[in-house]
């Protein structure tokens, strides 16, 4: 079987249909074979000539290789971390043996990745299979994890998500584009021959993203990760929604970046980098050339210099040629000026590197870059300025500084909101380095040990979402019923129900809609209380108010967020009979009982408190000579939907996991019991949190679920709520995308699994703050 | 010349203004490293070019006018006869570019080389080489000396306290003096780029270098522990490159010290193709110091056109 996948893959009959997974047991002996004939094959190969080709693989395969996944699963967790680390480590030494010809069939493919950074990867994660059990205590892996890329997506990017899938022992069905086909073909393959247990790594192709949908509906799937472009990415999110599976993405594919040099730069060096990038033939990702205006002039003249000589690069194919000519015109109308080494070809699908000058943010060609080797140059004038405009793009996947100046290094790469800062070079990657999307540009974290959490799970908590079949449901109603108009009875003014605030900007406030929700008491007899029946509004003043405050609260130093954390604290204690009669009535919990989660709602916040300074990036171990520090950053502004249980303890939880770690937040109570997350609103008045940091808007579920939804400037979104709900979110949270964490809550009493609050474990609280902030890395190479 | 005089203000804030990264030169310099050489009748010729542009070098204690006189002849007659007549290269005018001996040996070079009739310059080091610790008044009177015996081209070598100093107008001073002792002479200005300390040091020295006249800028004696190396090429190019951006004058280059094999020399055409450009590949912008490098050049040509490698004897030795 396996000498006839290679056979017909790589001989000479090329259109032939053949076999699309690879979980068949090789003998060591037919992988060596299969090899060599490939070596034989390969050399006939002229550029131009298709390399092989794949099939859509059917029903029955994804069955298949799902199921044989699950058993895959089986074997290779049951393994011990050592035996796991080996495998790995055997297949460095696989490498070492027909690396040059995995780099070659990659190089035929255009999804070039050498043998070497492969090796890299192996070795870096081999050693946290190793050491899973060690340093990573408590956690368990996901079960079988999909990981999808994109036909453009590089092989190390693919990779950059099935290694660390495989070190923490989940097992691996990897749908790759038409470019990584094959290669990953062949990996699977010497994978196996290196000792990996039969099912625990698959491969199906196919020619679209429907194939990944198919994939991600089998229910023995657990988990789906995708790399690659944009598009494809949101194709994919609405696709599985409501399937019930979690999945995360990075749009690692083009991001426009900015490149940015200062003054005080080596502008040598930084003009013939840019140059050695900008103009490639494969590129992952739009460059736009940001220089400070008191050395545009000199930038320029060397770009003009350094261009003389260069021959046109070749597009993808006539289509982006008309793109490229339409995008130059448009810029030439509105005053561009251009920097080209020789004269446009009156046609084809070839152009010469252009670099055009006098761009700005407006830029069409700026805002929507055209394929082919086109460089905007923006320039800018003071430091501020410079990041500023680096910043205001919806992108935030890296960017390159130029500058000798260490302290402006430090502080540039510390503003610029990406996940990736190259100080004095650019496009390093590494798997050491842990690098978050900011913005648009993902909703993981991929790489360090940070990008190994991605296949992890708590084993403590049960998997958030029940495998579902999504429901055929009219997203543009979903939260649009209309609420039961409430009649006041106020027969007797001396037991009327009291109506409660909301809390927004630091203000309790009605809604701005001036509706009230009727509150039920526990049995369903009456109405206890009326709490407002907040939207869309009320969500857009608390976001306003809360970017205010939060950029400053992120500065603010770990021990002055700690203190105010102290402080909240200490606000609750005071106020804790309050409280502990809030949760009494609401949820009928007794009194004693009621106190006890107040307590520990205290303690929960102090643990938080603690926690400010212990959130902390540090140095990585490159490879290579220089300094690599990675930081944990804040999401930005958080919407959170609360759970049903312990509605005290679960709100102070994930308020606290927000704000220690410089988010701002927009809380929804849950329906059902939003007292005492009400009454909480007197302990946020007399704190000394910023105005706006911490914002509380009761209404109904599905409604703030849409309004959350629907601000781009909420970055996170926690969940609590039904099926019904998570699957709006997973369609609508596209663009941009957010990073969703979603728990479907069982809605009859007394069934609710769901996570234990009263815990206090130090991974409990490690998964929380782990899921409160994106990571960034630094990478500035010294000689 | 008086170039500096005329915008003082403004070269010496030039000259502060530089910024070099270390690492990103020394990733450069592995990149150009990297690129394919010339293969089969092209790298012949690019060898023979590599001829045409040695400086052919004796520097040492125990030169004599014995093994003087045999360099010169081996200059002018830098590969055999029958070797370059295969090629079709015999009637080219194939000669090294100059040689280049200590300033006592210049007189008994100049005689040698018009006795066989040949224009070849005669290039001398002076100013105290190669350490350049003796007074301004002797390095002064040494080149003049140089001159006066018949040496077309001047090496220098700058004054390393004033460059570790920072002491860039002084130097411009020095240099500016040695270039009026010069005279009509060509003078190529020697940084010891081993003795500098830093890039940023080493592309200063060569800015100051060029505003004060020189012809061509040296990476070093050939006696410091680090001579001519690929990132430090880059550094003194960039160099070049950026005062012919601002004055349009094209100075020359000349990398010396170390330089040994046929396939050193093809990836220093590599890298001055690469950050020059053509206009500098000739032996007006561009020349190597070397001794040893002729040989195996040599050995290489003998190679490509009989097939088969040679004995160092079967060649002429210099």
């Amino acid at each position: 079987m396996t000498l006839e996948l290679y056979h017909n893959i790589l001989g000479p009959y090329l259109n032939a249909r053949y076999i699309l997974y690879v979980n068949v047991i090789a003998q060591p002996s037919d992988y060596l074979k299969t090899l060599t004939t490939f070596m034989f094959f390969h050399s006939f190969w002229s550029p131009g000539v298709d390399v092989c080709s794949t099939v859509c693989a059917v029903e029955d395969d994804i069955s298949q290789c799902a199921s044989s996944a699950l058993n895959g699963f089986k074997a290779w967790s049951v393994l011990s971390c050592y035996q796991r680390a080996k495998v790995l480590l055997r297949l460095v030494s696989v490498l070492g043996q027909h690396g040059q010809c995995v780099s070659e069939l990659c190089e035929l493919c255009g999804a070039s990745c050498s043998s070497s950074t492969l090796i890299r990867q192996l070795q870096y994660y081999s050693s946290w299979a190793q050491l899973r059990d060690t340093l990573i205590t408590n956690w368990t892996p996901l079960g079988v994890v999909a990981v999808v890329v994109s036909d453009d997506c590089s092989l190390y990017s693919l990779m950059l998500k099935v290694l660390p899938a495989l070190a923490m022992g989940n097992s691996v069905i990897i749908v790759p584009g038409l470019n990584t086909a094959p290669p990953a073909l062949l990996l699977a393959q010497l994978f196996i021959g290196a000792g990996l247990p039969a099912g625990a790594l698959n491969v199906l192709t196919g020619s679209d993203m429907s194939l990944c949908a198919k994939v991600a509906q089998n229910p023995n799937i657990s988990h789906v990760t995708y790399s690659g472009n944009k598009q494809d990415g949101v194709m994919l999110c609405k696709a599985t929604a409501g399937m019930g599976v979690p999945l995360s993405v990075s749009p690692c594919i083009g991001a426009t970046c900015p490149f940015i040099i200062f003054e005080s730069a080596d502008i040598d060096s930084a003009v013939d980098e840019v140059i050695e990038t900008a103009f490639k033939k494969k590129r992952e990702v739009h460059w736009v050339l940001c220089v400070q205006e008191s050395i545009v002039d000199s930038v320029v003249t060397r770009l003009k210099l350094r261009m003389a000589g260069m021959k046109c690069v070749a597009l993808r194919s006539d289509g982006d040629r008309v793109l490229v000519d339409a995008a130059i015109q448009e810029a030439q109308q509105q005053g561009a000026t251009l920097i080209q080494p020789c004269s446009v070809p009156p046609s084809g699908a070839q152009y010469p590197p252009t670099v055009l000058c006098g761009a700005a943010p407006s830029s069409p060609f700026v805002v929507c870059p055209a394929p082919g080797p086109l460089l905007p140059l923006m320039t800018f004038r003071t430091h501020t300025e410079g990041v500023t405009i680096g910043n205001h793009t919806p992108h935030g996947q890296a960017a390159s500084i130029w500058t000798e100046d260490l302290t402006l290094a430090l502080e540039t790469a510390r503003s610029l909101s990406v996940g990736s800062v190259w100080v004095n070079s650019h496009s390093v990657s590494d798997p050491c380095m842990p690098v978050s999307g900011h913005k648009d540009s993902g909703t993981c974290t991929d790489g360090g040990q940070e990008g190994l959490y991605q296949f992890l799970r708590l084993r403590s908590s049960p998997p958030p979402l029940p495998r579902s079949s999504p429901v055929s449901m009219d997203y543009s109603n979903f939260g649009t019923a209309a609420c039961p108009a409430i009649i006041p009875d106020d027969s007797d003014p001396a037991s009327a129900p009291k109506p409660y605030p909301q809390f927004v900007g630091g203000k309790a406030c009605k809604s701005v809609s001036g509706c009230s929700l009727a509150v039920q008491s526990p049995g369903g007899s009456g109405v206890l209380a009326y709490c407002p029946d907040g939207g869309k509004k009320d969500v857009r003043n608390a976001v306003e108010a809360a970017i205010k405050v939060q950029p400053g609260w992120m500065k603010k130093s770990p021990s002055a967020r700690a203190q105010s954390l102290y402080s909240l604290a200490k606000g609750l204690e005071a106020k804790r009979r309050d409280i502990a009669a809030s949760i009494n009535v609401q949820t009928g919990l007794s009194m004693d009982e009621a106190e006890k989660e107040v307590e520990l709602g205290i303690a929960r916040l102090s643990d938080w408190a603690a926690y400010c300074d212990k959130v902390q990036g540090g140095a990585l171990p490159m490879p290579q000579s220089g300094s690599a520090l990675s930081f944990p950053e804040a999401l930005g502004v958080l919407g959170v939907v609360l759970p049903d249980k312990n509605p005290l303890l679960s709100m102070v939880t994930l308020l606290g996991a927000a704000i220690a770690t410089g988010n701002a937040v927009v809380m929804v109570p849950c329906q059902k019991y939003p007292l005492p997350a009400l009454a909480f609103i007197q302990v946020l008045q007399s704190s000394d949190l910023p105005a706006g940091l911490v914002n509380i808007i009761s209404g109904g579920r599905d409604q703030m679920t849409v309004a959350l939804a629907n601000h781009s400037v909420i970055k996170a979104i926690w969940y609590w709520g039904s099926a019904e709900g998570c699957q709006y979110l997973q369609h609508t949270c596209t663009s941009p995308l957010k990073t969703l964490r979603l728990f479907c809550q069982k809605d009859e009493e007394g069934k609710d699994e769901g996570k234990d609050w009263t815990q206090s474990h130090p991974s409990f609280m490690e998964e929380m703050w782990r899921n409160a902030v994106q990571w960034k890395s630094v990478w500035i190479p010294t000689a | 010349s008086s170039y500096w005089h005329d915008c003082m203000h403004q070269n010496l804030e030039w000259v502060s203004k530089v910024r070099v990264n270390t690492q990103a030169v020394l990733k450069r310099a592995q990149h150009i490293q990297g690129q394919k050489i010339p293969k089969k009748q092209w790298q012949a010729a690019w060898l023979l070019k590599a001829v045409t542009c040695i400086d052919l070098t004796t520097l040492a204690g125990d030169d004599t006018p014995s093994n003087i006189h045999r360099l010169c002849l081996k200059a002018v007659q830098p590969i055999r006869y029958d070797l370059l007549k295969k090629m079709d290269m015999h009637n080219k005018g194939v000669t090294t570019a100059a040689v280049c001996v200590y300033p006592s040996r210049v007189g008994e070079a100049v005689i040698t080389l018009k006795a066989a009739n040949s224009s070849l310059p005669v290039a001398s080091v002076a100013t105290g080489f190669p350490a350049g610790q003796t007074p301004l008044e002797t390095r002064l009177q040494e080149v003049r000396m140089a001159v006066a015996h018949g040496a077309s081209e001047i090496d220098i070598v700058i004054n390393r306290k004033l460059a570790l100093a920072g002491q860039w107008e002084a130097m411009y001073d020095e240099i500016h003096q040695f270039r009026e002792a010069c005279g009509d002479a060509h003078m190529k200005t020697i940084l010891a780029i081993g003795e500098l300390g830093t890039f940023t040091n080493i592309y200063k020295a060569s800015l100051v270098a060029m505003m004060a006249g020189s012809d061509f800028i040296k990476t070093s004696t050939g006696k410091e522990v680090v001579n001519a190396t690929y990132p430090v090429a880059i550094v003194m190019v960039r160099a070049i490159r950026d005062y012919y951006l601002f004055t349009g004058q094209k100075v020359g280059f000349k990398p010396a010290g170390g330089i040994r094999t046929a396939q050193e020399s093809l990836l220093w055409f590599t890298l001055i193709k690469e950050e020059l450009g053509n206009d500098w590949l000739c032996p007006h912008l561009f020349r190597l110091g070397a001794s040893s490098l002729l040989a195996d050049i040599e050995r290489q040509i003998y190679h490509h056109v009989t097939g088969q490698y040679p004995a160092y004897h079967e060649l002429p030795m210099a």
